[in-house]
């Protein structure tokens, strides 16, 4: 048993910043010594690196309240009454009750009483997972964050106060107006955004559509937190259900690859924000009469026939005739 | 309750108030009614517009008119007794005939529900004879795929008790479109351009509920889809075609034609989603979506003109055709994943997917030729998609510092393809694989708020894709850095890159592209007299592949280029001497210039100037104007003025 406590105290380490977890939470903790032994490997490799200061006094801060805060910092108190963090200060649940600052920042008896920055937690200083610890200890086990952890964000270190001011007013906390969540996003995604410049493109400059709109920015199964609707279609068909399908004749790239085979969803100088200048060469790409058999290429679509004479103005554009090209429910040739 | 209970107490000290002893005493205090409030904006405004050169390009690419429009709304409105809502806020733009017209409402209860309504009106006009217009050159105009179209989205979704341990909901949505537009009637070696009246929408029902405990959440949610498509294609005009020539001495066209698209589908699906945290170093997460769409399908076709059956080498003046077919697409998407912190400083994430699909279809269909009256054919078809597709990653990160992240990882992507066929290939079927190999690496660096970046590397030797332009033998890589100079001066930019190519010497694909951008934003003062933004971005793009030429057999190469400069700026400007809010000015806008398989100029400069003659009440001017010109296709070039006077309310 003493043996047990010898450990619990030492193993895992704790982050010296970090508080004891608030009563009904989970502290972020590395792993349990019977979890690996690749752990214990890594723990001694971890603990010869340099580690941060632990306070000079080792009694554990307690919890002060929130009034406590406010007496310092009235400006921040007064905005995060409009913050819907707020009802944390009545969060009995959890156990935050009127302790709505500390919920975040933890116990912070010891900085009322020496109001030094080191004895409280701040969490836009602290490493990006212990800061978002701070987050997911409420929001961890929410549908949101089912593909967090493999999302682009998180493995990028993108924390969650990147796009969420906590301090703030609802709109700020979680944008909602399109124009702001597309600022927010632009922030970082600046390519992206100024592909919208260009003349064909989906419309969020004009506010019809925000990036939330196909992208989760919390994560998704699909790549690049594509969206998804209809349980696990891609999130364009939320507006171009037509193009959804099934059809009797499917065009096979649609579904194995999705709508940015042939488009640009950002924007392009090319009609229907096509990724190449005409339809021809888009479709060409593909079928591109190789005298190869699909077997040796392992690529489908490449093998003839195609007999149409390229330098009739009649087979320039290939949607002419294939005017069903994201499937047809009629013609194998996506004739009709 | 409390407010009656202040009232009540309040009586006694009013009564006070008959006597003249009680004038001398100061007033009782009188309990005040909270009063719902109303908070928010309103834009009504003119616009005025000016187009020159194509109006059917102006069109595809801005389409705004002129009238008076309510441009903005914005109202909240928080409820005093909190009976009904807390808050709802109401959103719209565009309304009175704007491209874009949108609506959302967000009302909740803390604890009790959070509605949210969504309604986006988008109007979809695409007439381009650059992109299908084999006539041009003999001087007609006439993009054979265009529309003048609308699709409007509504979404409804009903959250109650959030916050709570359980959480039921309830959405709905439906998606439409419907419009008009040109499309083409293929028949033989012939197609003829003809009208086309595109109808479809989409309900999706849902529902479920999300279980969230302290260690664990599960969502379980059941939804189904109906989809109809009940386009029509038709014409009543004797029409040649795009291939004019006579053959044998007969001149193709069409007189009359009914094409009559009866589309029907459903899907059920299902979705689990799961999150746990079951011990303190771990986190867990999976998702299981299973759907079935099923289409059905009746579609019929009345043709009178002049045809030809190539194959028989007929002549004939009308047909019938009829079809009748079902496609069937069960889908199954998993995904499995944890996070695992043994130490301090590292974390291991492992995920695995897989998503599968199998479309099986048929179709009968009966072609009956009226004149000469000839053998009614009967035709039966199958047709299968079958994708199975397989990711396995695992990614380590590791904290050098606090301040430093190291990232490395790997993922293996496998899988196959199996579909019909080409018509003369010989095989029924035709099977593509996928075998994947990615290494990944990066590091993040985050000196506190000023200074941070980020460096993205994924490579892969590539075996096997699904076609020939998939990603095989490619490396990505992206740098992210952002620096605060001054609290009021930022500076980030970006840089990635991607590579590709196809070495199997019947592809010869090779492909390049680069995106590096700039960005400033100065705000001094907190922004209270001048804020400026500016952006730059240059983007290249080279793709070379060959393909044989079908008339000849020769090797001919598909090259693509584009290269892209933009930029755009804005600067407020709030005008000295009025205070702070006094009238400002705004400028600025966007260019882009692109060179190579499509140059393109667009040029979006944009001026504005507000003047609050009361407290809640602004007065404003904006001018904006469009500018585009492509120099392989001058009739699709334009100029277009947009001024626009408004008001704006405010409380």
């Amino acid at each position: 048993m003493r043996a047990d406590n010898r450990i619990s105290r030492s193993w895992p380490p704790r982050f010296a910043s970090a508080p004891p977890p608030p009563p009904g939470t989970r502290p972020f903790r590395a792993g349990h010594p019977r979890a690996l032994v690749i752990a214990a490997a890594m723990y001694l490799v971890t603990t010869a690196a340099p580690a941060q200061t632990p306070p000079a006094d080792s009694k554990p801060a307690t919890y002060a309240g929130s009034e406590a805060c406010q007496v310092c910092h009235e400006d921040i108190y007064k905005a995060f009454q409009k913050n819907p963090h707020e009802v944390v200060e009545k969060d009995k649940r959890r156990g935050f009750e009127t302790r709505a600052c500390e919920s975040c920042h933890g116990p912070g008896s010891k900085h009322v009483e020496s109001t030094s920055a080191a004895d409280i937690r701040n969490p836009a200083k602290l490493p990006v997972a212990e800061a978002d610890h701070g987050c997911l200890s409420c929001h961890l086990n929410q549908p949101t964050h089912v593909g967090r952890i493999q999302s682009g964000h998180a493995r990028n270190q993108v924390s969650c106060v990147t796009c969420h001011a906590m301090h703030k007013t609802d709109e700020e906390l979680v944008p909602r107006r399109r124009a702001a969540i597309n600022a927010e996003c632009a922030g970082c995604h600046t390519a992206e955004w100024a592909s919208f410049q260009r003349p064909y493109k989906h419309k969020l400059p004009e506010g019809a559509m925000s990036c939330v709109d196909c992208h989760n920015p919390h994560g998704s199964v699909f790549p690049h937190s594509i969206r998804t609707a209809s349980a696990n279609e891609p999130a364009c068909i939320n507006c171009h259900g037509d193009k959804s399908g099934p059809f009797v004749f499917d065009h096979a790239p649609v579904k194995l690859e999705g709508c940015t085979t042939c488009h640009e969803p950002h924007g392009s100088a090319n009609p229907r924000m096509l990724t190449r200048a005409e339809v021809r060469f888009v479709c060409l790409e593909c079928h591109a009469n190789t005298p190869v058999t699909a077997a040796a290429s392992r690529t489908l679509g490449g093998v003839p026939p195609s007999f149409h004479n390229l330098l009739s103005p009649q087979f320039q554009n290939c949607t002419v005739c294939h005017v069903k090209v994201h499937g047809s429910n009629v013609s194998q040739e996506l004739l009709r | 309750m409390k407010i009656w209970l202040l009232a009540l107490a309040a009586l006694p000290l009013a009564a006070q108030q008959t006597t003249p002893a009680a004038q001398e005493t100061p007033a009782a205090p009188v309990a005040s009614t909270p009063e719902t409030t109303i908070t928010g904006s309103v834009d009504l405004g003119y616009r005025f517009n000016s187009v020159g050169g194509s109006l059917d390009a102006f069109r595809s690419v801005v389409d705004t008119g002129s009238g008076v429009r309510l441009l903005g709304l914005d109202l909240t409105i928080e409820s005093a007794t909190r009976k009904w809502f807390d808050r709802i806020d109401v959103r719209g733009s565009g309304w009175g005939g704007d491209p874009y017209t949108t609506a959302h409402v967000d009302a909740a209860r803390h604890d009790w529900y959070h509605f949210n309504f969504d309604y986006r009106d988008v109007a979809y006009f695409n007439f381009l004879p650059s992109f299908a217009d084999p006539t041009i050159g003999n001087g007609v105009f006439l993009d054979q795929q265009s529309f003048d179209s609308h699709r409007r989205m509504m979404d409804f979704d009903l959250e109650l008790l959030p916050g709570h341990w359980i959480v039921p909901y309830l959405a709905y949505s439906r998606d439409s479109g419907w419009g008009r537009g040109v499309t083409d009637f293929v028949n033989g070696i012939n197609s003829y351009p003809v009208e086309d009246r595109p109808r479809d929408s989409t309900n999706n029902y849902r529902g479920g509920v999300r279980l969230e405990m302290k260690k664990f959440h599960v969502t379980l949610e059941q939804g189904g889809t109906t989809f109809k498509d009940d386009q029509q294609v038709f014409t009543s005009n004797q029409n040649f075609g795009n291939n004019t020539a006579p053959l044998l001495g007969e001149q193709l066209d069409v007189t009359n034609l009914a094409q009559a698209y009866g589309v029907r589908g459903n899907s059920i699906y299902s979705k689990a989603l799961l999150t746990a945290n079951p011990t303190p170093w771990l986190d867990l997460f999976g998702e299981f979506l299973y759907s079935r769409p099923d289409t059905n399908v009746n579609y019929s076709q009345y043709n009178v003109g002049q045809f030809v059956d190539l194959t028989a080498l007929l002549f004939y003046t009308s047909e019938l055709d009829l079809l009748s077919g079902v496609a069937k697409e069960p889908h199954t998407t998993a995904n499995l994943g944890f996070e695992m912190r043994p130490v301090r400083r590292l974390r291991v994430i492992e995920s695995w997917m897989t998503d599968r699909l199998h479309t099986a279809s048929s179709a009968a269909l009966t072609q009956q030729i009226l004149t000469p009256a000839m053998t009614t054919l009967l035709n039966s078809f199958t047709s299968l998609l079958v994708m199975n597709y397989n990711r396995e990653q695992v990614d380590v990160l590791f904290d050098l510092t606090s301040r430093i992240t190291l990232r490395g990882g790997y993922r293996y992507e496998w899988g196959n393809g199996l579909t019909d066929g080409a018509l003369l290939s010989g095989s029924p079927t035709e099977t593509g694989r996928l075998k994947r190999q990615v290494g990944l690496g990066g590091v993040s660096y985050r000196a506190l708020q000023k200074l941070s970046f980020s460096v993205d590397f994924e490579g892969s030797g590539g075996d096997r894709g699904y076609f020939r332009t998939s990603l095989q033998d490619y490396q990505k890589a992206r740098i992210q850095a952002r620096y605060q100079l001054r609290q009021s001066l930022v500076f980030s930019a970006a840089f990635s890159v991607l590579s590709n190519q196809n070495t199997n010497p019947a592809v010869n694909y090779s492909f390049l592209s680069r995106d590096n951008s700039a960005t400033v934003t100065w705000t001094p003062n907190n922004s209270k007299r001048v804020t400026l933004t500016g952006e730059y971005t240059r983007a290249t793009l080279r793709s070379d592949l060959d393909y044989i030429v079908p008339q000849d057999f020769t090797t001919g190469k598909s090259f693509y280029r584009d290269n892209v400069h933009e930029a755009s700026t804005l600067v407020n400007l709030l005008i000295p001497g009025f205070g702070a809010n006094g009238p400002k000015l705004s400028v600025g806008g966007s260019l882009l210039r692109s060179s190579g398989s499509r140059p393109t100029d667009f040029y979006q400069p944009t001026a504005r100037f507000s003047a609050p003659p009361y407290k809640h009440m602004t007065w404003y001017g904006e001018w904006r104007y469009y500018g585009f010109a492509e120099p392989f296709y001058l009739y699709e070039g334009f100029r277009a003025q947009l001024a626009t006077i408004g008001v704006r309310f405010t409380r």
